[in-house]
């Protein structure tokens, strides 16, 4: 390409500079200040007494259910999610669009509300009740398994999409030679296909675990409030104008996804194969 | 003694018809429940949207009266148009920016080139909330100057910051595909360059422009998150205004009526979309048929 066009990426990338570094400086430095909304920058004083906030209990009970949701979410997406891809993969129909269409169409449709008609059917007198007669979900609202129901399903189309285009790129003579080679198909699978994959699954996964670790309306929907993420407590603090308790907790989510970034690029090395 | 004969296993056959039929048993009840897990909410959606009864537990009668109604509920009007008002104008600029930015980057030297794509991906890794909450610092120390910057212009900075990444990533791979000497070519038939980008360039990568808009639209439209954080002054678009009623339990059913609605549409566009590729690709054929056989 030529190389004047290289004027063409100036602005995006003062936009990028000033968009990605302000905020989390400013973040960072009102997580670690006295600076909120009537304290003016005049009389700053850094220190540490937020600080207490990241070892009381309530804290550290909601990062133990983010991870722990966020961890299982992404195990059972994984497996759910690589199966359907690997199927659609497999398929014998021609039209793949369709197929991934199907998968992602629910997407489409606003996460809220989404989230709120699952809340409302899982709970013990429900729409789907009154036409089918039963329960179709027990009665398991406000459990774990209700906010673990709603990720997996929530978040599984990332998964498929980033597995199904590291399989789609997998060339087919590998497989044949494996199998001319003696391999049976379990073993064709394991030691051919499923390695070849590992760097859709590695980005699927980021791409589950990470807005899983972070989120609260769907938790806060499903759960009816009964288990608090890192995220919930972050919109309490917010709704609150609890700047700074917000911030520094916003910081240590940072920290997670800084660490899944340099993962990423281990796996990823030019960063464009996001999609 | 009788030679010993070899076996199919000894030459490392092994039969997994056993198996096989295990896991196609298996494999219809996955896809099966797969597709209900991803499902189920949509039909809910839809049965609630047929109900006649404002109550959500119980199905009364089947019933229309809340499609009609989507236009009187002033509301979820309001919020229906500040959603596409913002993700028109997020999406429209992201679409146009994104593809420049995307041919500036290319045109960097690649070492340069990778550390800005890192830079690229920081919106779409970042964690929402993340994002939604540092924006909203920034724009909170900037109401030191402008005081009312919270609303329409907020919202759409903070969407454009997040659209315009996908565009520029799904740009990104199709100029890597074009021909270089494409351009070369232009040049030397006289074209000056930025005629050459208009004419030459952005046609070769308009299937990447058009899934990159298709992106930055999706995103920008289902985005509650950072527009939560990042609106102000009663600004609501869709999801920000579901989050709110919910809390107050008085959710109009045209709100499932407008959103069965949408899916349709999406669903038709999409067929509509897959039925034109189907005749592009047969037209082709048929023309490389005609020209086969005329030569």
């Amino acid at each position: 390409m030529n190389k004047e066009f290289k004027v063409l990426a100036r602005p995006y990338m003062v936009w990028l500079s000033i968009l990605v570094f302000v905020p989390i400086l400013a973040m960072i430095l009102i997580s670690i200040s006295n600076l909120n909304s009537s304290v003016s920058v005049g009389d700053l004083v850094i220190s540490f007494s937020h600080f207490k906030l990241l070892l009381e209990s309530s804290t550290l009970i909601a990062f133990r259910n983010s991870l722990f949701f966020a961890t299982l979410t992404t195990l059972f997406s994984f497996v759910l999610g690589y199966f359907i891809a690997y199927e659609i993969k497999l398929s014998r129909f021609k039209n793949k669009f369709i197929l991934l269409t199907i998968v992602i169409l629910p997407m489409w449709s606003n996460l809220i509300l989404r989230t709120e008609s699952l809340a409302n059917i899982m709970s013990e007198n429900n729409i789907l009740k009154s036409i089918l007669g039963f329960n179709l979900f027990g009665n398991i609202s406000g459990t774990g398994a209700a906010v673990l129901f709603g990720l997996v399903f929530t978040y599984m189309p990332f998964m498929i999409l980033s597995v199904y285009t590291a399989l789609e790129k997998i060339d087919f003579a590998l497989e044949e030679a494996a199998l001319d080679l003696g391999l049976s198909p379990i073993k064709k699978f394991w030691k051919v296909v499923f390695p070849l994959s590992l760097k859709g699954v590695v980005t699927g996964s980021i791409m589950v675990f990470l807005p899983t670790l972070a989120g609260f309306a769907i938790p806060k929907i499903l759960s009816r409030g009964r288990i608090v993420f890192i995220g919930t407590i972050i919109e309490n603090k917010f709704v609150y104008t609890n700047y700074n308790h917000g911030a520094l907790l916003a910081v240590v989510i940072l920290f997670f996804i800084l660490g899944s970034i340099l993962l990423l690029t281990k796996f990823d090395k030019e960063g464009e194969t996001l999609l | 003694m009788e030679k010993q004969r070899a076996t199919l296993k000894d030459y490392g056959y092994r039969d997994f018809t056993v198996m096989n039929k295990i896991y196609q048993i298996l494999k219809k009840f996955l896809v099966v429940f797969i597709i209900f897990g991803l499902y189920i909410s949509i039909i809910v959606i839809a049965i609630q949207s047929l109900n006649e009864s404002r109550i959500i537990s119980e199905f009364t009668r089947l019933s229309f009266k809340w499609y009609g109604n989507i236009f009187q509920e002033e509301e979820l009007m309001q919020a229906i148009k500040n959603t596409f008002l913002v993700s028109g104008i997020a999406t429209v600029l992201a679409t146009f920016l994104g593809t420049f930015f995307a041919i500036g980057l290319y045109a960097l030297s690649k070492k340069v080139r990778v550390i800005w794509m890192l830079l690229n991906n920081v919106p779409i890794l970042n964690a929402d909330i993340v994002t939604g909450f540092s924006l909203m610092l920034m724009f909170r120390l900037l109401m030191v100057v402008f005081p009312n910057i919270f609303g329409l212009f907020t919202l759409v900075m903070a969407h454009l910051f997040f659209t315009i990444p996908y565009v520029v990533l799904s740009v990104m791979p199709k100029l890597k595909e074009t021909d270089p000497n494409l351009m070369d070519a232009a040049l030397d038939l006289g074209v000056r360059p930025y005629k050459a980008l208009i004419k030459v360039v952005i046609p070769a990568i308009k299937a990447g422009i058009f899934s990159g808009m298709l992106l930055a639209l999706t995103m920008s439209i289902d985005d509650f998150v950072i527009s939560y954080f990042n609106t102000g002054a009663g600004f609501d678009n869709l999801s920000i205004w579901i989050y709110a009623v919910i809390g107050r339990r008085n959710l109009t059913p045209s709100v499932y009526a407008f959103s069965t609605l949408l899916t349709l549409f999406t669903l038709l566009g999409l067929l509509i979309y897959s039925f034109l590729q189907k005749q592009k690709k047969g037209r082709k054929n048929e023309k490389n048929n005609i020209n086969g056989r005329a030569s």
